[in-house]
């Protein structure tokens, strides 16, 4: 994945509380550069960011490097709902120059909100949205899909991302999205651990795209997925993939997680699949398929932005791919759920099985 | 459907991850050409690098050169390592390498069908290739027939056992009506037309078909789209480069057969077809051949008053003194070979009857750009005084360098009174959507791989353009002055002429 374009860094001065219209009018005044000469605002989108303190320098710097490759206006809710009342806003702009001596500026609104207004994020948030175009709502933290202090601002977008490995278990994460999917008032959901699961899923599934080994599919009887500690979240969700998408139905989980072993029933006959915690190569470091006479495996390590595919038979190797994979910093991980407009039923299909093992 | 392919389609996943394409083996005649080296490889090492390509895939260069497969893969890998040195990854380059062949034979000859043959049924063993074969023609044109005729001889069209044959034909498809219709009867002896691919690698271009979105994903354009609303049409094609080295090759060519033949004619297409039902490759191209059948004949004895050719002569360009066209190397110094057309075309039918469409292309023009600029009529009636500034409305759908649209509009000028004047608004589609746009090869060899023959030119297609410059290449081969322009000015005098009889001009890209 090419990294960003975050182009020149342009900050407003001062900060404090600043109504609707003084923004605007600062915004605009940003996107003027010393020529005189108004940059482009470019948007194909809105994105409200929500997270804590501590989180806010990371999921900051996230959001900034994708101005490059998804030009939008970025509200950045920095919440704090237990602390003293106060509204603090900040303004920046990333112009990058473009042909015929034009700069595009992306948008960046920065607001720290402590005490009441952190609980009305809805309030802040909605007035600060350009019109006409999709608002994607990233929700670093936790939170209840019921809640009062949620649901508006979650009504506020037509899609919300979520990163289910930052709630500090799987099973909560992936309850709370299974949760929001099931309220009609409430939009699609994403989560960052499945984003990094595209090329993976892809891989897979070229392996298989031979008319010989298709049918090698339906004999898949074991498969291990070697992931490290903090990779368990993703490596349920691409267990929950296949199972979903190859029909096989969870029978028994045991093993004291982050090591699982998990037994399917499928169309040609039990499955049997470990989940193997591995040093941390990669977050995600090997995916092994076996069937009576193949093994399709798919591994990378960190070192390396490439994949490596491999199909062998009695242990020959009779195919190999090397593709590029990339790597899934937080800002890469929401470049690609920015890409997922809508509904995204692969996802929702695996969030629901993974949740079943997790359960 | 079988319950494999169910299985195997329920992992893909269109949204994010699209079916890769079955494999197979790509044979390449021509493959020690520039081309191969230069777009057909790195465009496969690129599907290959962004997961596109299948596992079983091999590609099988044939030429005369005598070369080992190690030596091909070298070679490939310079060219890659040159031409995109930030793209290169090793491991990939690695992988990807293993699936390069090579094998040296003559085209003309039956043996050398015999060793493909059986090169092909063994890489389908070793390789996986699953019998499945795309024959690419990178050749010399000359060498369309004899290739395919030697292809059909040894059976190697056939298609067996649910597997798939194409045949990829570059442009020129022939270099006029008749040689296209009979190179068309050549290809169609031994393939059948939906085995046939003719690449125009022009209608890979993003660019080119944002045409169709912006035209078919706007409500607001189409019923504007008339002749009851637009006063004429421009289509330019300007190259501000001369013919870089390939002088042979353009005294054959001219500006008539490179681009206005294929790229111009593709353009005028996209501009002015009828909404397709679906975008897909039979709806697609009907609706393109019937724009071309609708475009009113030139005769030969009256091409004179609707077509314009020049050639450039020594000039400036971008504070360069560049040598004139029959200096360059390779070129005739009496030359009549056209670096400049210009032609006034009318579309015949219900939507654009009485709308010219003036198109131009030529080499040596002040700067690179490609547009399609709509001019609209003006308004009725004007209630302003003083709306001298205001010009009719223009739309201009930019293609190169900088894709973008641009509408002009009337703009009432601050101040006391009611001055109007002419304002342009523009779009940057790069500012808005900046991601790597692919290659044209790209797109193009991946839809060739998945079956999908959209964006390649039908025979009826290419014969249609055919049709319609066939009296044109008449009667300039029997003219023996061609009107000279300065490199660096935008066409010669006459040109400046056809548009001025009708009470227009060119615009100023």
């Amino acid at each position: 994945m090419a990294e960003a374009v975050i182009g020149e860094l342009r900050r407003a001065e001062g900060g404090g509380w600043m109504s609707v219209e003084e923004v605007e009018r600062e915004l605009a005044r940003l996107r003027m550069g010393e020529d005189g000469q108004l940059g482009l605002r470019a948007s194909v989108l809105n994105l409200v960011a929500v997270t804590g303190e501590e989180t806010a320098p990371q999921v900051a710097e996230a959001v900034s490097r994708l101005a490059g490759e998804h030009p939008s206006r970025t509200v950045l809710l920095i919440s704090d709902p237990e602390g003293p009342e106060r509204m603090d806003v900040r303004l920046s702009a990333f112009c990058t120059p473009r042909g015929g001596g034009t700069q595009v500026c992306a948008e960046q609104i920065t607001i720290h909100a402590e005490g009441p207004p952190a609980r009305h994020l809805e309030s802040i948030a909605g007035p600060l949205l350009i019109p006409d175009l999709p608002v994607f709502l990233f929700y670093t933290g936790s939170f209840s899909p019921g809640s009062p202090e949620f649901v508006p601002l979650a009504r506020l977008a037509d899609r919300l991302i979520l990163d289910s490995s930052s709630w500090g278990g799987c099973g909560r994460a992936f309850a709370a999205a299974v949760g929001v999917l099931s309220r009609e008032d409430l939009p699609p959901a994403g989560d960052l651990q499945w984003a990094t699961l595209t090329p993976w899923r892809a891989l897979i599934s070229e392996m298989f795209a031979a008319p010989q080994l298709a049918g090698e599919l339906a004999g898949i009887g074991e498969v291990e997925i070697h992931h490290a500690p903090d990779g368990e979240c993703r490596a349920l969700l691409l267990a929950g993939w296949l199972a979903s998408s190859l029909g096989w139905r969870l029978e028994a989980a045991s093993g004291p997680p982050p090591a699982r072993e998990l037994r399917f029933s499928g169309p040609p006959g039990e499955v049997r699949l470990r989940m193997q915690p591995a040093t941390p190569a990669a977050r995600l470091a090997r995916v092994i398929l076996r069937s009576a006479d193949c093994e399709f495996c798919v591994s990378r390590s960190l070192e390396h932005p490439e994949a490596r595919a491999t199909v062998s038979r009695g242990g020959e190797v009779v195919g190999e791919s090397v593709a590029y994979i990339g790597r899934f910093d937080m800002s890469a991980m929401l470049a690609e759920e920015l890409r997922c407009r809508g509904r995204d039923e692969a996802y929702e299909r695996a969030l629901r099985a993974a949740a079943e093992v997790v359960a | 459907m079988s319950v494999r392919e169910d299985l195997r389609d329920a992992l893909a996943d269109e949204r994010r991850v699209p079916r890769p394409p079955e494999p197979a083996a790509m044979v390449i005649f021509g493959a020690s050409g520039d081309l191969t080296a230069r777009k057909l490889v790195p465009a496969l090492y690129d599907l290959a690098a962004a997961r596109r390509l299948p596992m079983g895939f091999a590609v099988v260069g044939v030429s005369r050169t005598k070369m080992s497969h190690e030596q091909f893969r070298e070679r490939l890998r310079g060219s890659l390592e040159r031409h995109r040195p930030q793209n290169f990854s090793e491991e990939v380059w690695e992988s990807f390498s293993r699936s390069l062949f090579y094998l040296p034979g003559d085209s003309r000859l039956p043996e050398t069908y015999e060793e493909l043959r059986d090169f092909l049924k063994r890489l389908d063993a070793e390789r996986g290739t699953g019998g499945n074969r795309i024959f690419y023609l990178a050749s010399s044109p000359s060498l369309f027939a004899p290739t395919v005729g030697r292809l059909g001889e040894a059976g190697l069209s056939r298609e067996e056992d649910g597997s798939y044959v194409r045949l990829v034909v570059e442009k020129p498809f022939g270099r006029d009506l008749e040689s296209a219709r009979r190179l068309n009867a050549d290809l169609l002896r031994h393939f059948r037309e939906d085995q046939i691919y003719r690449i125009d690698h022009y209608l890979g271009k993003e660019t080119v078909q944002n045409i169709l979105a912006l035209r078919f994903a706007n409500g607001i354009f189409e019923p504007v789209w008339n002749q009851h609303y637009v006063d004429h049409v421009q289509i330019t094609v300007a190259e501000d480069i001369g013919i870089e080295g390939r002088g042979a090759f353009y005294e054959e060519a001219g500006a008539l057969r490179d681009i206005v033949q294929n790229h111009m004619m593709q353009l005028l297409c996209l501009t002015a077809m009828e909404p397709p039902v679906a975008f897909d490759a039979e709806p697609v191209r009907d609706e393109k051949v019937k724009v071309l059948s609708a475009v009113r004949p030139l005769p030969e004895e009256r091409v004179e008053e609707v077509a314009v050719r020049g050639q450039y002569g020594r000039g400036w360009i971008w504070g360069e003194e560049v040598a004139g066209y029959r200096e360059e190397e390779g070129v005739s110094p009496d030359s009549t070979t056209e670096t400049y057309a210009a032609l006034k075309l009318y579309i015949d039918n219900w939507r654009w009857a009485g709308v010219p469409f003036y198109v131009r292309t030529g080499k040596r023009l002040p700067k690179k750009v490609t547009e399609i600029a709509i001019r609209f009529k003006p308004t009725p009636h004007t209630p302003f005084a003083r709306a001298a500034g205001a010009e009719p409305n223009v739309l201009v759908i930019r293609i190169q360098p900088e894709e973008g649209i641009s509408l002009k509009i009337g703009a009432k000028i601050p101040g006391a009174g009611f001055e109007v004047g002419s304002v342009n608004m523009d779009l940057l589609y790069g500012t808005a959507f900046l991601e790597e746009v692919p290659e044209a090869y790209q797109r193009l060899l991946l839809d060739l791989m998945l079956g999908d023959a959209t964006l390649f030119i039908r025979a009826d297609e290419a014969e249609a353009a055919w049709s319609i410059l066939d009296p044109v290449l008449r009667a300039w081969s029997e003219a023996r002055d061609v009107p000279a322009y300065p490199a660096g000015s935008w066409g010669p005098e006459e040109a400046e002429e056809l548009l001025r009889r009708d009470g227009r001009r060119w615009r100023r890209p």
